[in-house]
């Protein structure tokens, strides 16, 4: 394997939970040396769910496996003298810091930006946290669904009628990851030139709310308000079900759709005619064209209407269930799931690169830490301390 | 350089080229943070296949006269950029275009493999012209496979990834968002990938191609349900805004019209907390309550009780109240909440771009990027370009063609500076829009009020 496109890169990796280990792992799995510092009892995400055979254990949480791939893992407790100096040690020789405490925390720690910036002026921190590093909401609290909220994404998200909604899952916390991934090239790309450090500021609101398409535009542009769209809106791209599942119908990109090429591809006299045959009509009838609609899918297969419809270059989109993901040609064709071998948990199926880099690919070298796995490689290998040392360190809950 | 004159020294992508063909979101979006950033993002369109988002929704919602000069998602997309006219299908065109990528470090691109491999613009095709070159192509399933000549929206490839089937109301079908969110993810990972070549590219002289399957980026986001199956056989079913473990968690009604907060429980304490704010300390003592497990086997139950008092208040003023005690809580913000919203605003997370004087659009603010890098600032936004803005400035300056030659190309249609054949989305009245309700209100005052909150920063350059 040719090697990564970030060889060389030195991280030093404080986060937990989701989105700082998200970001952590995009750089270590295109190359980059990450060490990754737990405290004593581990990343809280270790106990997220699910579980490898349902068995709650500390290397048995499949996102945390996913999450910390290609990563060196030790522990620190930051609540010891020794383990903050250490800290310090280790962002000597680093290129990169990420962290996604509350903003309050590193400061507290005695490692905010400034003083870290005194041990290594060269040195890329990036800061993940809810809100950012300042304003009025800096020290609210947050999970995804509060990030939805705030972040202007759940407002047009669910049925007009209902409560909105979020994605399942944590959403908010990869985008975050992902953003913070780029950020902290962007940083390192100027450091690379010029020698010079600096800090990183990442909001997971900003994550949201930087991705909202023409939300806040209605209004700037015309005093109008977005709301999730009522049931039957004349909309020909919404969501129907299928004999088996549900396929997202497109007849085109929008602009000049020819009425009658639809009405011929899914075989329906009964769209022919006035009714339908403009937008303004379709709107009209918005209720009795959507219920006829819905009868036609119900009857098909999507799979086979979905790749009817792409044959003719309409772009229906297929709804995919886990189990169809896994199964699917196209991921099998690129290569996306992997296989793993943990030393604990063994070989498992983990979805693998986001995109394909054809000079660096993307690479598994090494798998999620076992808590503390690397403590003497790092401590002993790096920092050059004394062998015997180690155990007097974890005596002294220092790892 | 064209951009000198705006652009701040310390911008951490300054002396970057990029060119791009880009259209709708995923690569125009991750370009445009490209180029807040400083790289120079000359973006190519076309007179004879007009950009969808130029004729989308527009300025006022008036369709008249140049109406592609005025289309607000294609400013929202493309801040930051210089726009040149060209039209592929004439070898003048293309060979504007090869010239142009001989003299940049980025050719992206988010078409149909088909359309790259009709003009001879692949990786192969190009490394010859420029040999450290750094290609992206963005499409829908990626860029080999089966499935690699469908084209797709941004709901189709969140369809094929596994996040719609996994998302949606307990009782509901597979669900999403009104924005073509995946187009987003793809975009995110689009930055991350570029920055990623770049820095290899540095370091080593190698350009590369980079594959981005926008369905794929997806899938790397949705973890927990792929590997929950692959190793367990399962698959959860839908739980609205249900957590996996947490209770109370959801997104419950408060005082107006479609007025809405989040509530996320997370620990005994916040519970107490919740219940104090709420001034329902009977439900602290109710034993189905008490603690994390029984709350969440009693959630429904419970998101029924909360709900009833949340009624009671003003979104903001309980989310205040419970962030005051330690409970994760945000009202469910609309268009104009984010625009006001007093955190974003001290962030200046809403950044004033001036339009061109032939728009007749006003300053607006425009959402900027979830980073600060605080070293090395973004420049100063300018708007998107008008169609052919600055053919002049690339094709003359940069690319050395006289003014014969410039008026030669558009005498032949090669560049232009308006479509050939404009056909505007018609765009129903607001008030009918508000009535279907397809927008929950509009104001007639927003300029006033834009303009009062978000005065112009600098005139355009």
């Amino acid at each position: 394997m040719p090697p990564g496109a970030l060889e060389g890169v030195k991280v030093l990796d404080l986060t937990h939970h989701i989105a700082g280990p998200y970001c952590t792992k995009l750089l270590a799995d295109f190359g980059a040396d990450v060490v990754k510092v737990e405290r004593v009892e581990g990343d809280p995400a270790r106990r997220f769910a699910p579980f490898f055979h349902d068995e709650v254990g500390p290397d048995n949480g499949l996102l945390f496996l996913y999450l910390n791939t290609n990563k060196q893992g030790v522990t620190l407790n930051l609540k010891t003298r020794q383990g903050i100096d250490m800290v310090k040690e280790l962002v000597r020789d680093s290129d990169v810091l990420v962290e996604n405490f509350a903003p309050r925390i590193m400061p507290s720690l005695g490692l905010d930006y400034q003083s870290l910036s005194d041990i290594n002026p060269s040195l890329v921190m990036v800061s993940i946290s809810n809100f950012g590093q300042t304003g009025p909401y800096r020290d609210y609290k947050a999970d995804d669904i509060v990030e939805y909220a705030l972040g202007g994404l759940m407002y047009i998200f669910g049925s007009y009628d209902r409560e909105p909604l979020k994605h399942a899952l944590h959403q908010a916390q990869f985008k975050a990851g992902t953003n913070a991934a780029s950020a902290t090239l962007m940083a390192l790309y100027h450091q690379r030139l010029t020698g010079r450090g600096q800090h990183v500021d990442l909001s997971i609101q900003e994550s949201i709310a930087s991705a909202l398409r023409d939300v806040v535009n209605n209004y700037t542009n015309t005093g109008a308000v977005r709301r999730r769209q009522p049931n039957h809106s004349g909309d020909l791209t919404r969501i129907r079900q299928t004999s088996d599942g549900h396929i997202l119908p497109n007849p085109g990109m929008g602009l000049g759709l020819d009425w009658q090429v639809v009405v011929d591809f899914l075989d329906a006299p009964e769209l022919d005619g006035e009714k339908f045959n403009t937008p303004s009509a379709r709107l009209a009838n918005a209720e009795e064209l959507g219920e006829i609609l819905d009868r036609i899918f119900i009857s098909k297969n999507k799979y086979d209407m979905y790749i009817a419809a792409n044959e003719k270059r309409f772009t229906y989109g297929v709804i995919q269930s886990p189990k169809e993901v896994l199964a699917d040609e196209q991921l099998k064709h690129r290569g996306f799931f992997v296989e793993i071998d943990h030393p604990i948990v063994g070989p498992l199926t983990y979805p693998g690169a986001p995109f394909l880099m054809h000079g660096t690919p993307w690479d598994v070298r090494s798998t999620a830490p076992t808590l503390g796995q690397h403590n003497s490689a790092v401590f002993v290998g790096r920092l050059g301390i004394a062998v015997e040392e180690l155990p007097r360190l974890r005596e002294s809950e220092v790892i | 350089m064209p951009q000198s004159s705006n652009t701040a020294p310390t911008a951490p992508l300054n002396g970057v080229r990029i060119v791009e063909m880009g259209q709708l979101i995923a690569i125009p979006w991750a370009m445009k943070m490209l180029g807040d950033m400083g790289a120079q993002v000359i973006r190519m369109e076309s007179c004879q296949r007009l950009e969808s988002y130029r004729g989308d929704s527009v300025y006022l919602n008036d369709i008249s006269g140049e109406f592609w000069n005025r289309g607000a998602n294609f400013y929202e997309q493309n801040r930051n950029k210089l726009g040149i006219t060209l039209d592929l299908n004439s070898d003048d065109g293309l060979s504007i275009l090869r010239q142009l990528v001989s003299i940049s470090d980025v050719f992206v691109e988010n078409f149909t493999p088909r359309v790259i491999k009709n003009f001879k613009l692949e990786y192969e095709d190009l490394r010859i012209i420029r040999p450290d070159i750094i290609m992206v192509s963005s499409t829908g399933y990626g860029y080999s496979g089966p499935w690699s000549g469908f084209g797709a929206t941004g709901p189709a490839t969140e369809g094929a990834s596994g996040l719609a089937y996994t998302s949606g109301y307990a009782d509901g079908p597979p669900a999403m968002p009104e924005i073509p969110y995946t187009d987003y993810t793809a975009g995110e990972h689009t930055v991350y990938g570029v920055m990623a070549a770049l820095m290899h590219r540095l370091r080593t002289g190698q350009g590369q191609f980079i594959d981005i399957s926008q369905t794929q980026t997806a899938s790397a986001t949705v973890p927990e349900a792929l590997m929950d199956f692959a190793v367990n056989g399962r698959i959860q079913p839908r739980m609205g805004n249900q957590h996996m473990s947490k209770a109370p968690h959801g997104c419950y009604p408060c005082q107006g019209d479609d007025r809405w907060i989040a509530i996320a429980v997370g620990d005994d304490d916040q519970w107490q907390s919740l219940c104090g704010a709420l001034g329902q300390e009977g439900w602290a003592e109710d034993s189905r309550f008490s603690l994390g497990l029984t709350r969440w086997d009693n959630r429904l139950d419970l998101d029924a009780l909360v709900a009833v008092e949340t009624c009671k208040w003003d979104a903001h003023d309980l989310m205040s109240q419970l962030q005051a005690q330690g409970v994760p809580a945000g009202a469910v913000l609309d268009s104009k909440d984010l625009l006001f919203d007093p955190h974003l605003m001290e962030r200046g997370f809403y950044e004033v771009v001036s339009h061109h004087p032939s728009t007749n659009i006003p300053p607006l603010p425009y959402a900027s990027r979830p980073w600060k890098l605080l070293g090395t600032p973004a420049v100063a936004g300018n708007a998107a370009p008008l169609m052919g803005e600055h053919n002049n400035l690339v094709l003359g300056e940069l690319l050395c063609r006289s003014d014969e030659q410039l008026a030669e190309l558009e005498r032949q249609g090669v560049i232009g500076y308006a479509p050939v054949s404009p056909r505007p989305v018609q765009r129903p009245p607001l008030d009918e829009q508000v009535r279907q309700g397809r927008m929950q209100r509009f104001e007639a005052d927003f300029q006033e009020k834009v303009s009062k909150a978000y005065p112009p920063a600098v005139e355009r350059k």
